[in-house]
Parts: C-alpha cells; structure tokens; sequence
C-alpha cells in the first residue's frame, strides 16, 4: 500500500499539522501517514531572508519514504523562488513532492487580530492545492476552486477548500478512490 | 486555452530558469527552458514560442538584449519579457526600444508575473481569432474556391484575377442567386486592396434620398434627424472596393452624382461645402439588362459606360449544369457542419432530380433547395425524395409546341434555341440536333441566323479622363 505523507518541520504546531493532515486524507481519500521532517536552515538565503522551496524539493527527492504516494511538507518558513518575492507553496507538477508554507497565512502577517479558523482553512486550501499539482492538476480558471491561481491572501480566500467538479474528475481517474467535489 | 501556447525561458542560473518554468507549467502553459543566448536561438527555429523570458545578464558573448534582437529577427510577433535582477533605467530603455514587451525585476511579485502573462496570452488569442476570421473570409471569397467546372465561369475566374489589382469600375451582370456579391468579394481579395475594407450597398432597398445619405454621407443637420456628421460609404470603403449592387434601381439624381464621383474621385457630403476625395473602386452589379436600360431613357449613357469599363456576365445556373453536382456537394459538406447533421453525400437518383431542375433563382436556390432537404433528410445520403419540394415549388415546364407555325418556323425556332445554349459551338449544335455541320450551316444561312456569341466575358477599355 502506497500512503500520502504530510510532513511537518519542527516548528510547526502539532494541531494544525493534524488538521491538515486529516483534511488531507478526507480530501484525495487514500491512506494518510505524518511524517517528521528536519528543519530547513540549509534552505536559507542570507540574502533574501527566505527559504528556498527548490532547495526543500530536492531533499524530500532524496528522503522520500519509498511507500509514499506522495509527501507534502508543511513549514512556517517563508518560502521562495529566484524569479518571485514569495511563493504560499511549490510542487512538482506530475511528481511526488510538495512544500507549503504557513508563513503568510495568519492573519497577524498582514497586522490583522489573530483568526484561528481563517488561518486553518487558508492551510487547507494551499495543501490540497500543491498537492493537486503532484497529481497533474493545473491551474483551475474557477475561482472558488482549490486549484485556482492564488497570487495574493484576497484570491486565497476567494477559494474553497474543496475542488470543482471539472477538477474532482481529473483527479479522480488518477486515485485509487475518487475525491469529494464540492460543485 | 493556455495549452496552445509555449512559453521559452532563458536563463543561465538553472534553478532561475527551472523554478520559473515550473511556476509557468502549474498555469498550465506548455514551457521549455534555455540556459543561453545560442541555445535560446536553436529552440526558435524549431519551435513558434508566443512568449520569451530572457534573462538580461547572460555569459558566452550573448547577453539578453543581443539574444532578444535575434529572436525578434525569426519572430516578430513574439513576445518578449526580459527579466534582471538589476534594475537601471537605461538597461529598461535599451530593452523596451529593442523590442521587448515588458521588463521585469527579479524577484517580482506573483500576482504581477501572473498578470503580465495573462494579458499578453489575451492579446495573443485575440490575435489568433482575428487571424483564423480572416483566413475563413480568404478561403470563402479566393477565386480558386468558387466551385465550378465550367469553361465559361473559369474563363470569368480568370479575368477577375486579372483585374483584381486593377482600380478600373467593373459591371458584373446575372440573374439573381448567380453569385455576383460573391465574384465581386473574389476580386477584392485577390487583389492588393485585400486588406482594405470590402463595403456593399444594396441600391435597389433604400429610397433616393436615403441612398444618397448612405452612399456620400451627410453633415450635422443637412435634414431632419440628421442630428451629427455621418460618413457614408465612399468614405467607409476609402482605401478598397464599394460592390453597388442593383445598379440598375437607382434614381436619376443619385445616377448623376455616382457619375461625378466615378470621374472626380471626389464627393460632397449631403448638406456639405467641403470635398472629400477617396480612393475607391467600384464595382457595380445588376440583374437588368442596363443597355436595354439605356435605351429605354431609363439609365444614363455616360455612366453605363463608366460602368461598364470591365464586364463580367456570369452565367445562370442552368447553363452550367455540370456544375450542380459539384455545388450539391459542397453544400452538404458544409451545411453538415453548420446544421450538425450526419449528412455526407446525395445520391445519384437525387442528382439527377438537381440536374432536371431549371433553377429560376439560380445558385442560391440550389443552396437554400439543399439545406431544405438536410433538415428533413433521415438517412447519411440525401435521396431523390427529399427534394420533392422542387417539383412542388415550380414544375420543369414541359416544352409546349406553339400552334399556327409552319414546319419550317418551327425548324428555325430549334436551331436558334440549340444555338443559343451551346453558345453559337456549330459541332455541338449539330451533334444535338443530329445533322451534319455542313447541313446546318445551311439551315442558318436559309432561315438567316446569326451564330450566337460564343464569350459573353469580355473587356473593354475607355481612356481614362
């Protein structure tokens, strides 16, 4: 049996990687394991202050348990690549891994009060949207889908935490077990 | 649809040029990469990219703006987004002279990359859509695509070629449904007015004073409800050709203004003090017999012959039979398409019932007589029966014998008559009517007939004022 790992670094909170992990599962419907994963400083750029999602790729690449469907990595690291100021989350498009990054997601990231339930969603919906990506999926032209393109927090929580029909299919001839849709 | 288009990236640093192409694929783009100027340049040549992005700093004797221009030289339409991570206003000056598109500074924001590449795809598939119209606007109007086997329509396909660079006013004459909107839409894109607007004014469906507004225009309060300065179609056409149909309706005014038109090359707006000059090519068309017009008072000498510099006579339907099968078919190959039925072909028994048939209303009744049948035809095939209707619409006359005529009347009413439909050909006049050339020759010379005209396309030249 092959499982979809989400791997959380050390500094991510144990409940919210549990959240996204079972939301995860629910989601693609195939077995999911949680996965420790060292922490990323070998990704820094002194430069830019940030975390090289190319660089985190590469070493779930090399640690991948050889049962995983998939690994998704779950960090609080800002995440980046050469070309953009930030990334929310980077996969390999038709591979087998996936980073997402918690870092822009809170709402004390952009001076607002904490909100425990919008930060949860927004990590739900970026974990099955790189998660998509593993599975071919590209970007969705339906808004409110998890596969839409997210360039800023407003399109992110434009989005549902589920994926459109359209999506849900493609998906579907590719898993063991069809996805739940949210049409 | 963003499959269609593929996306160069060219970069030197590999995680760069990885990173951005894998963010580009997630879109849903179909992306390769380059890591140099001359690696840039052999992936052109094999490959039509929409959109490049070159990195400006590049090692190995090419750098972005150098390998931007060579691109530029095998494609100019493509889009090119040149990328540094060291922003100076001259560098961006220098990029966006040489051609570039845009220019970004690395590290950009997401939202902005996403955006840019957006509108350039938007513009990209407007491109296309305006080039796929205007290929399905060439392909219905160029001249090897009016169906025909016909020597006689060949012959006239030929001329319209010709002329088609030509500016000189041409008359196309046919009875209706003969196709003459469609020969005068050929010439114009033959020709090197192609590109140039191809406006037709149906003259026969406005009054005179509306005519007259639509053709030269009108200033703002020249009449009642004329409420702002209208351009009329003259002015619309400047640059290509204005297709008159019906020449033959209009008014005795409008006739004297279309003939100063046609010598000045200028006109005045209706209620207007000032010239406007354009440069038009007319071509006008009619179903009536404008010399017969003339005679009759009834249209203007001058401007018959100003008209009539290029006469074209299409024939009508009946006298290119062998044409109907062809047309049949390319009706329902095309018709299939538009009505979504599963049509291919029409059966012999049905094309004889086509080939019987005297097709008053010419071209156009054949196509309207088999999209008739498509709609209501149930098999792959359309059959005899499905044109039923014709014989309902209008009965093939049956060749009634006129009474009180003497056996040698009637002799030379069927030489004329054979004669007129093989269009004065003596050999086949003689193998239809089933006696020897030299036996007909002297039939003619005894009862006096004249041996029709053999080419109906002919052109004629005036000396130009």
């Amino acid at each position: 049996m092959r499982f979809l790992y989400v791997a959380g670094t050390p500094e991510v909170e144990h409940e919210a990687l549990e959240s996204i992990r079972d939301r995860v599962g629910a989601t693609f419907g195939v077995p999911v394991r949680q996965l420790a994963l060292p922490a990323i400083d070998f990704a820094f750029d002194a430069a830019r202050r940030q975390y090289s999602s190319a660089g985190v790729l590469e070493m779930l690449m090399r640690t991948c348990p050889e049962d995983a469907l998939k690994v998704l990595a779950v960090t609080e690291r800002d995440l980046f690549i050469p070309v953009l100021t930030f990334v929310y989350g980077h996969a390999q498009l038709n591979g087998r891994v996936a980073a997402i990054s918690l870092a822009r997601l809170r709402q004390e990231f952009y001076g607002l009060p904490a909100n425990r339930q919008v930060f949860v969603e927004r990590a739900w919906k970026e974990a099955l949207h790189e998660t998509g990506h593993t599975f071919g999926l590209v970007h969705c032209a339906d808004r409110q889908c998890a596969m839409a393109l997210a360039t800023n927090i407003g399109q992110l929580d434009r989005k549902r935490d589920s994926f459109c029909a359209a999506c849900a299919a493609r998906l579907g001839a590719r898993l063991p077990q069809s996805p739940r849709s949210n049409p | 649809m963003k499959t269609h288009w593929q996306i160069l990236v060219v970069d030197d640093e590999e995680v760069m040029c990885e990173s951005l192409a894998a963010w580009l694929r997630e879109d849903g783009y179909h992306v390769d990469t380059a890591s140099g100027g001359r690696m840039a340049l052999d992936m052109a040549r094999q490959r039509d990219y929409a959109i490049y992005f070159i990195d400006l700093k590049m090692p190995g004797g090419m750098d972005g703006i150098e390998t931007m221009m060579q691109i530029r030289r095998l494609h100019p339409e493509a889009s090119i987004i040149i990328i540094t991570a060291y922003a100076t206003v001259d560098t961006a000056i220098t990029a966006m002279k040489e051609g570039a598109q845009e220019y970004i500074v690395k590290p950009c924001n997401p939202e902005e990359i996403s955006l840019l590449v957006n509108r350039i795809i938007k513009v990209k598939n407007l491109q296309r859509e305006n080039s796929i119209l205007r290929q399905k606007l060439a392909r219905r109007y160029r001249m090897h695509d009016v169906i025909t086997k016909n020597p006689r329509m060949q012959q006239i396909l030929a001329l319209a070629g010709e002329i088609a660079s030509l500016r000189s006013t041409v008359l196309i004459l046919g009875e209706s449904g003969t196709g003459k909107e469609i020969v005068a839409r050929a010439i114009h894109s033959s020709g090197d007015r192609e590109l140039k607007p191809f406006i037709a004014v149906s003259c026969a469906a406005l009054a005179e004073t509306l005519l007259e507004s639509e053709l030269f225009g009108h200033e703002k309060g020249a009449f009642t409800g004329a409420a702002q300065q209208k351009r009329g179609k003259f002015e619309l056409a400047d640059g290509g050709t204005l297709f008159l149909d019906e020449i033959g309706d209009i008014s005795p005014k409008v006739q004297i203004d279309l003939l100063r038109v046609l010598q000045e090359r200028s006109f005045y707006r209706v209620g207007g003090t000032e010239e406007v000059r354009v440069d038009v090519r007319v071509i006008a068309a009619t179903h009536v017999n404008l010399q017969q017009a003339v005679i009759d008072g009834r249209f203007r000498e001058d401007l018959f012959y100003r008209l009539n510099v290029i006469q074209i006579q299409i024939p009508p339907l009946r006298e290119r039979r062998e044409d109907i099968p062809l047309l049949a078919r390319h009706f329902v190959e095309r018709l299939a398409h538009e009505l979504g039925k599963d049509v291919a072909d029409v059966s012999e028994n049905a094309l004889r019932v086509l080939m019987d048939y005297d097709w008053p209303g010419n071209v156009r009744e054949l196509e309207n007589a088999v999209e008739r049948a498509m709609v209501t035809c149930r098999g792959r095939a359309l059959e005899a029966s499905d044109f039923d209707f014709l014989s309902r619409n209008g009965p093939m006359k049956a060749w009634s014998v006129p009474a009180g005529l003497s056996m040698q009347e009637m002799e030379k009413l069927l030489i004329t008559a054979t004669l007129q439909s093989t269009e004065g050909n003596i050999k086949r006049a003689a193998s239809i009517l089933d006696i020897d050339r030299s036996t007909l020759y002297e039939k003619m010379k005894r009862y006096d007939i004249a041996r029709a005209k053999e080419e109906k396309v002919e052109e004629k030249s005036e000396p130009r004022p």
